[in-house]
């Protein structure tokens, strides 16, 4: 199983350009993608997801090719968009039994059996009956993984499913999505970088459209091992210099002052200190070389 | 005050910025432009022809209609400035504000007026603009003054804002609910809609309180507006004034102020100016909410281990795309029906189902039996709004719902076929439809129950909900669906969709009337008892079948075009049409060739088999046949004296053809050299004369022929002409079927035979028609004595009186029939004959032929003079009437034969025919009387009126005014036919019923005078020199001989009919040759007919002096009463019987031809009344015919029981334009 991403391009008509040239490889596995708020994440989820063309390029999934067979896709797609909503008055059961008669599932016996398991495992046993208007944003996020995973798809799409849970529902939710196995291939997007460490064996980084990075996150982070130099200032000023003179990638208010992170081959020396570099610093890194790259010239 | 100024400001300037205050604006200026500009739009313009268009009358019309149709904008426009800050949220932040109520919710409101006033002060620029409008009739506008453009509009629309804009905004305010804010609009249009229908259906007389409780002013404007005179609606205001109109209008425009005014003090008054309570209902809820979430949330978390899922197959084949069509359909449906608008739609349904069912078939206070047609009509009318309401919103929720709901994202990327989706959505609306037809169905049934009437036709409703009326819904679903796919806009979509609904009829009347490009358009059909749908299926048929496969194309294109994933844009959408267009193409083009198979044999049927006609064209033909040959009007030409004609039907066909022998004499004193003939239906063919003639020319059309005789017809010589005529039914036709021929149920006349010389009767009598035409005014009847008219008689201009044999064949089921005694009947080659003759009895030259399949009712009326044969022959289900009718005959013949003369025939039938067309006609000794007045009649209540005796009554009283007495061709003579006949009915009815039951019959009467001379086109004329004016020779000739009756004496009136008749009957008859050469004494020189002046002499003389008056105010003038009651008050005496004293005002006017009245003085007798008893069933105490010479008097009478009403002329017996006020409850002292 894998999706081969080849030079995706998309303008949108208001002229963005969402998607330049991307080109990427997933396998068969739990494949993270992050990137800052219109990164052109949500773009290519949509696209592979079959809601949209792109202007240019190729997708193929195993031989399908995803933009033109978009019914073979769906056949064997789950898809959790980054936000949706529900038909009021309808049940958690009534719907899953409507979505898994879409997916083809015609035996009314396997149906129940599936939408029944599907139910308990994320947890939505008890509130089945209950109309999907009245969930909370957790049980909605459930239900729509719930309804992702109908039909046992192949290819798994769920853009930013953690945004907007509390912290004990978002572990629920990653637990859930690591315990889907490993026959499938299945896109993370989140600008979260801890969901990917946590879950993804490969990860891509992506910005204005454009593929930063891709790699598996432990290696990436093991790049940086001894690169990445911490010093805590206390004034604006004083970050501004350090701005002018160093990478800094990245800064955190810890107690009030300003944590500052800089990416540098040797030790900036001046009260910096070593520090474990994390995937949050590859993010960020990755981010600022591109702005940086983009600014002068 | 600074912040309301704020407020006040900032609304306006949102307004003013906002693109849609311009379109309501341009919009009620191109309405109100239109009105004035084109004489084919608006209620004034295509109404009566004299009624300036810019007048107050019309602007105070035009005006109201606009506040009916600019209630949902009102609604959007003050409705939404509240709800704004809702639905924005900046209220959050405008609350927490130190702002006063006055100021938020007053300068929101003024800004929302002002805006209003704004938009809708475009009526006054369109009508204004109009004026200037080169193409206009400028006839009819007025000189421009601003008053009559402001007085309405400060009278009606300004305060049509003022109350229906403060209750939206109280509703918005205290609701804060966009879908109440966009719904009270609509939902008060509907059910004013709806009020309007039914209570228009009662044909209440009832104007004074439904008038003030008008809140929108239709039948406000109705009341008031009733009896106004063409001078009237062109000088008239609408007056604020107490006195006049008795005030209605003032009292309803203060009602309705009052009403705004308490809706502004009660959101003043509710309207919390913080945010908690502004949130507290919502807070309240998201807690409840909040709670629950907690408890489920608290439940016990299961091990998230490993559970694995179930290894389903998942199959994709065509059953799975039927399981998806199912589970598609039944979640729209479900979500449908969890919502509350369709219940309401439901509810709202059932209510007007029910109330319009009750009336169903209701006219006047005459009750009818709820026959199925009928019925269906009644609720199938009162739900077609709703039907395509839900058509138009559900076409619009269904296609938006995943978006509206953000469930796109899942849906779209669902595996299906777009196909499978879209029929699903349309298969639910169609569901929802059928469910809402059923619910129809099953109010009717309901209705007819309740009503007593147990002769369910489940099938009749079937075919006309399900098959005529559901498949033009189903093309308005997909045009609807098709429109809302196109457009990316759910309320452009819906304004799209109501403008093509509208537009239909609005093109129509533009003289656009063909149904092959009126979208969605069926042509017009009626059903009929007798003949079921009869010939209207094949044009019904091919129309649906046309604009369904044209709507279906439209549903491909939906499909292919449908919204699918995260893009609109058309190149997206494009992208996808290509991708599916092989799959679905093939449809389209089925389809394609299913409409243009269809559309091209509706074409072929329409317009190449039968001559296609919009009533411009045929207005064409008539105004070119009256343009070249008028010049032969008074041309001298031979008479009609006798018929012989061999007439076959073919009802199965539709057809009939014949051959006719009419034989003409020349009754003038000077030889004919030219025979003319018009032959206006195109029946006339193989023309021969019994002498050499030459064709001299013939006009297009066969509208015209002249013949030349070689040798002229000298004075008193006969020529004979015989011809074929016949009427071939061809395939059918768009709309305009002919009614004379059906299946079963064919009824034509003499129209089919040629007419001697120019037919008069073909003109176009429209004055807007003539003027549009170019045809000058339509040339006024002769005065009585012309000499040239007087020869002829009224009723067959080109005929004497003639004797008459005819033998009508029909098939084998059926019995044709023509006036005549049988003679024999026969059947041959499979058809069945009948031979009618005359004998040598004289008749008009007035007959028709009749054949359908009929249950016979026949009894023998012994009478005075002789036997006479009646009979009955109906449609086997209408058994309800033949009592009636028969008892209404008998009656009819013992007073008619008394006080007139011996009926001179020895049958009288009835024969009923469908209600294509809805009257009765008395042809000699047979009266063809249509379903649609007198065979479903029932009475029940004793106030119900029975008009089917009435109607049996009249068409007898023709046997003798008319058919013994016909008058000249000159003004006037209609009444001798029609007054006549109207007041021999009234007295066989008033034997039967009672004069005080006569009463409630005459107020119709008097209610139908008034009212048709409102909308008299030309000039009234009084009765003695009526012309075309029915409302003269019917309602005011009934009324006027009726009371004169009354005054005279009965038998002193009917004393003066007798000898006017026996002098003057069968003038003409006794001095011509007929058809079996019987040659008369006199010489064949034809004399005068009679007129109004002989009649009119003939009551003088039997008219006391004091009452002379009441015959020249009666026949010569236009003479009205304004008669009222004052006060009325009891006081007990000491012998026990009661003193009334009795206040009333008489006043007596004289109008002209044009409705100017001028006061005249009195000396007029006129009856007071004290009456007791219930309501409306009150019983005289005291009556007398009081003699008044001045306007005020005060009776003091003394009465034996406890009197309850009072008042002048109780019984309406003289013609009073406020016959309200005639009587007043009697107060005690």
């Amino acid at each position: 199983m894998a999706l081969t991403i080849r030079d995706l391009s998309k303008t949108y008509p208001n002229g963005v350009k969402a998607l330049k040239n991307l080109t990427l490889s997933i396998g068969n596995s739990m494949f993270g993608l992050v990137g800052p708020n219109g990164a052109g994440k949500s773009s290519l989820m949509r696209t592979v997801a079959t809601l949209q063309d792109p202007d240019s390029g190729s997708i193929t999934l195993d031989g399908i090719d995803v933009l033109r067979q978009k019914d073979e896709v769906r056949r064997i797609l789950g898809y959790l968009p980054q936000e949706f909503g529900v038909y009021p008055k309808i049940s958690a059961l009534d719907m899953l039994h409507h979505l898994a008669v879409m997916k083809g599932m015609t035996s009314s016996a396997g149906r129940k059996e599936t939408v029944d398991a599907l139910l308990q495992q994320t947890n939505l046993w008890e509130v089945r009956k209950k109309a999907l208007a009245t969930f909370s944003g957790g049980m909605k996020q459930r239900f729509g993984i719930a309804q992702a995973l109908l039909g046992n798809p192949r290819l798994i799409i769920v853009d930013e499913p953690t945004a907007g849970l509390d912290p004990a529902e978002r572990n629920r939710f990653l637990n859930l999505l690591s315990s889907l196995g490993s026959d499938r291939t299945v896109i993370l997007s989140t600008h979260i970088v801890d969901d990917v460490r946590q879950l993804c064996p490969r990860m891509a980084i992506i910005a204005s459209g454009e593929l930063l990075l891709e790699g598996a996150p432990n290696d990436t982070i093991a790049a940086l091992n001894g690169k990445i130099w911490s010093k805590v200032v206390a004034t604006d000023d004083e970050l501004r210099a350090l701005e002018k003179e160093f990478h800094v990638i990245s800064t955190h208010l810890v107690g009030g002052q300003h944590e500052v992170r800089v990416y540098a081959e040797a030790s900036p020396g001046n009260g910096f200190r070593s520090v474990d570099s994390g995937l949050e610093d590859v993010y960020f890194l990755n981010l600022s070389q591109q702005s940086r790259q983009q600014l002068p010239n | 005050m600074a912040l309301f100024w704020e407020f006040f400001t900032f609304e306006l300037k949102f307004r003013f910025k906002s693109l849609s205050t311009y379109v309501y604006f341009l919009l009620w200026l191109i309405f109100s432009f239109l009105c004035v500009a084109s004489e084919s739009f608006g209620p004034i313009g295509s109404g009566n022809g004299k009624i300036l268009l810019n007048s107050a009358f019309a602007n105070t019309l035009d005006n109201i209609l606009a506040g009916v149709f600019g209630m949902i904008v009102i609604a959007a426009i003050f409705g939404t400035s509240i709800l704004r800050d809702f639905q924005r949220d900046t209220y959050q932040i405008l609350f927490t504000q130190p702002i006063s109520k006055f100021a938020y919710l007053g300068g929101r409101w003024a800004g929302s007026f002002l805006t209003t006033v704004f938009a809708f002060s475009g009526m006054m620029l369109g009508t204004f603009l109009g004026t200037f409008a080169p193409w206009a009739d400028h006839t009819r506008i007025a000189p421009n003054h601003l008053w009559i453009y402001l007085q309405p509009f400060l009278s009606i629309l300004v305060i049509q804002i003022f109350f229906l804009g403060s209750v939206f905004f109280a509703v918005g305010a205290l609701s804060r609910k966009i879908f109440i804010v966009y719904l009270q609009g609509v939902a008060l249009f509907v059910i004013y809609l709806i009020f309007i229908t039914v209570f228009s259906a009662t044909r209440s007389l009832e104007h004074f309180w439904s008038g003030i409780f008008d809140p929108i002013g239709v039948v406000l404007f109705n009341g008031i507006t009733r009896y106004w005179t063409v001078i009237e609606k062109n000088t008239l205001f609408f007056s604020w004034s107490p006195v006049l109109f008795n005030g209605v209008f003032l009292y309803n425009r203060l009602l309705w102020i009052g009403v705004g005014a308490l809706s502004l003090v009660s959101v003043w008054a509710l309207f919390p100016m913080s945010v908690e309570a502004l949130t507290a209902r919502s807070q309240g809820r998201r807690a409840a909410k909040a709670k629950e979430q907690e408890v489920a949330d608290a439940l016990p978390v299961r091990s998230v281990v490993t559970a694995r899922l179930p290894r389903i197959q998942q199959a994709f084949t065509r059953a799975t795309t039927f399981a998806q069509y199912v589970s598609l359909t039944r979640l729209r449906l479900r979500n449908i029906f969890r919502d509350l608008p369709f219940w309401a739609i439901v509810a709202l349904l059932i209510a007007f189902g029910i109330a319009s069912g009750r009336l169903a078939g209701h006219v006047a206070e005459q009750n009818v039996w709820p026959v199925t047609y009928l019925m269906v009509q009644a609720v199938e009318g009162s739900a077609l709004l709703f039907l395509f309401i839900v058509a138009a919103l559900y076409a619009a929720e269904l296609l938006w719902r995943e978006r509206d709901a953000h469930f796109d994202g899942i849906h779209d990327a669902l595996p299906m076929r777009e196909s499978t989706d879209w029929l699903s959505r349309l298969t639910a609306i169609v569901i929802v439809e059928f469910i809402l037809l059923a619910v129809v169905m099953l109010i009717g049934i309901v209705m007819q129950t309740s009503a007593g009437y147990y002769h369910y036709e489940v099938l009749q409703y079937f075919k006309e909900l399900y098959l005529v009326t559901f498949p033009q819904v189903l093309t308005f679903i997909l045009l609807a669906l098709f429109v809302q796919t196109v457009v990316s806009n759910k309320f452009v979509g819906h304004a799209i969709v109501i403008g093509v609904f509208i537009l239909m009829p609005i093109l129509y009347s533009f003289g656009w009337e063909n149904t092959l490009y009126l979208i969605g358009q069926v042509p017009a059909y009626t059903y009929s008892d007798m003949n079921g749908y009869g010939h209207f299926v094949p044009a019904l048929f091919w129309s649906i079948a046309y604009w369904l496969a044209i709507s279906a194309v439209l549903g491909v294109a939906s499909i292919v075009l449908a919204r699918r994933g995260a893009e609109d844009s058309l190149r997206a959408r494009g992208r996808q049409a290509l991708r599916l267009a092989p799959r679905l193409a093939p449809v389209a083009i089925v389809f394609a060739l299913i409409a243009a198979g269809a559309g091209s044999w509706y074409f072929y049927n329409a317009h190449v088999l039968n001559e296609y006609l919009d009533s411009k064209a045929r207005r064409d033909i008539q105004a070119d046949y009256e343009r070249n040959f008028k010049q032969y009007e008074n041309l001298l030409q031979p008479k009609v004296t006798a018929v012989d004609a061999e007439i076959n039907i073919y009802p199965d066909r539709r057809s009939f053809d014949g051959n006719i022998r009419i034989t003409l004499q020349n009754k003038t004193g000077q030889p004919i050299p030219q025979i003319h003939l018009t032959d206006p239906m195109r029946s006339v063919t193989n023309v021969k004369f019994d002498r050499a003639v030459h064709l001299v020319s013939s006009a297009p059309r066969n509208i015209y022929s002249i013949y030349a005789l070689d040798q002229p017809l000298a004075p008193g010589e006969t020529i004979t002409l015989t011809c074929d005529i016949g009427h071939q039914t061809r395939g059918f036709r768009d709309g305009n079927e002919l009614p004379e021929f059906a299946y079963n149920g064919t009824f034509f006349d003499s129209d089919y035979t040629p007419y001697i010389g120019y037919n008069r009767n073909l003109e176009l009598d429209d004055p807007r028609r003539r003027r549009e035409e170019h045809l000058p005014l339509l040339e006024e009847m002769a005065h009585r004595g012309d000499p040239a008219h007087s020869v002829n008689n009224i009723f067959p201009l080109d005929s004497d009186w003639i004797t008459y044999h005819t033998v009508v064949s029909t098939s084998p089921d059926q019995i044709a029939i023509a006036p005549g005694y049988l003679q024999r009947e026969w059947q041959a080659n499979g058809r069945r004959f009948f031979e009618y003759s005359m004998g040598s009895t004289h008749i008009l030259d007035f007959f028709s032929y009749i054949s359908a399949r009929y249950q016979i009712r026949k009894e023998t009326y012994h009478g005075q003079n002789g036997d006479v044969a009646l009979e009955v022959d109906y449609d086997p289900a209408h058994t309800y009437d033949v009592d009636d009718m028969l008892a209404s005959s008998r009656a009819g013949l013992d007073y008619y034969q008394r006080v007139y003369s011996p009926y001179q025939f020895s049958q009288y039938r009835i024969f009923e025919f469908p209600r294509y067309r809805g009257f009765a006609q008395s042809f000699p000794n047979t009266v063809p009387y249509s379903e649609a007045i007198g065979f479903i009649e029932r009475v029940v209540k004793p106030t119900d009126i029975d008009f089917t005796y009435f109607a049996t009554a009249h068409e007898l009283g023709h046997q003798w005014w008319a058919h013994q007495l016909i008058g000249a061709d000159v003004e006037g003579s209609n009444m001798l036919a029609e007054s006549l006949a109207e007041y021999s009915a009234l007295q066989v009815m008033a034997r039967k019923y009672g004069r005080d039951l006569m009463h409630r019959y005459l107020r119709h009467e008097l209610d139908g005078y008034l009212q048709g001379r409102s909308g008299e086109i030309r000039h009234e004329p009084p009765l003695a020199l009526v012309q075309r004016e029915q409302y003269v020779w019917y309602q005011k000739g009934g009324q006027i001989l009726y009371t004169l009756a009354d005054y005279i004496g009965e038998d002193k009136l009917n004393l003066a009919l007798h000898n006017f008749l026996m002098q003057y009957r069968y003038a003409n008859a006794n001095n011509q040759v007929d058809a079996r050469d019987n040659t008369s004494t006199s010489a064949p020189i034809d004399g005068p007919y009679p007129d109004t002046r002989m009649l009119v002499d003939a009551i003088r003389a039997q008219t006391p002096p004091e009452l002379q008056y009441l015959v020249d105010d009666g026949f010569n003038r236009i003479v009205l009463y304004d008669n009222q009651a004052i006060s009325a008050t009891s006081q007990k005496t000491p012998d026990g019987k009661y003193k009334v004293t009795l206040e009333v005002q008489a006043r007596k006017v004289q109008a002209d031809g044009s409705g100017a009245e001028t006061r005249v003085p009195l000396a007029d007798y006129i009856e007071i009344g004290v009456f007791s008893g219930k309501k409306d069933e009150e019983k005289p105490l005291y009556l007398k015919k009081e003699k008044f010479t001045e306007e005020h008097r005060t009776f003091e009478i003394l009465v034996d029981q406890a009197p309850t009403l009072a008042g002048i002329d109780p019984y309406n017996k003289l013609i009073d334009r406020n016959a309200d006020d005639n009587m007043i409850d009697v107060t005690k002292q």
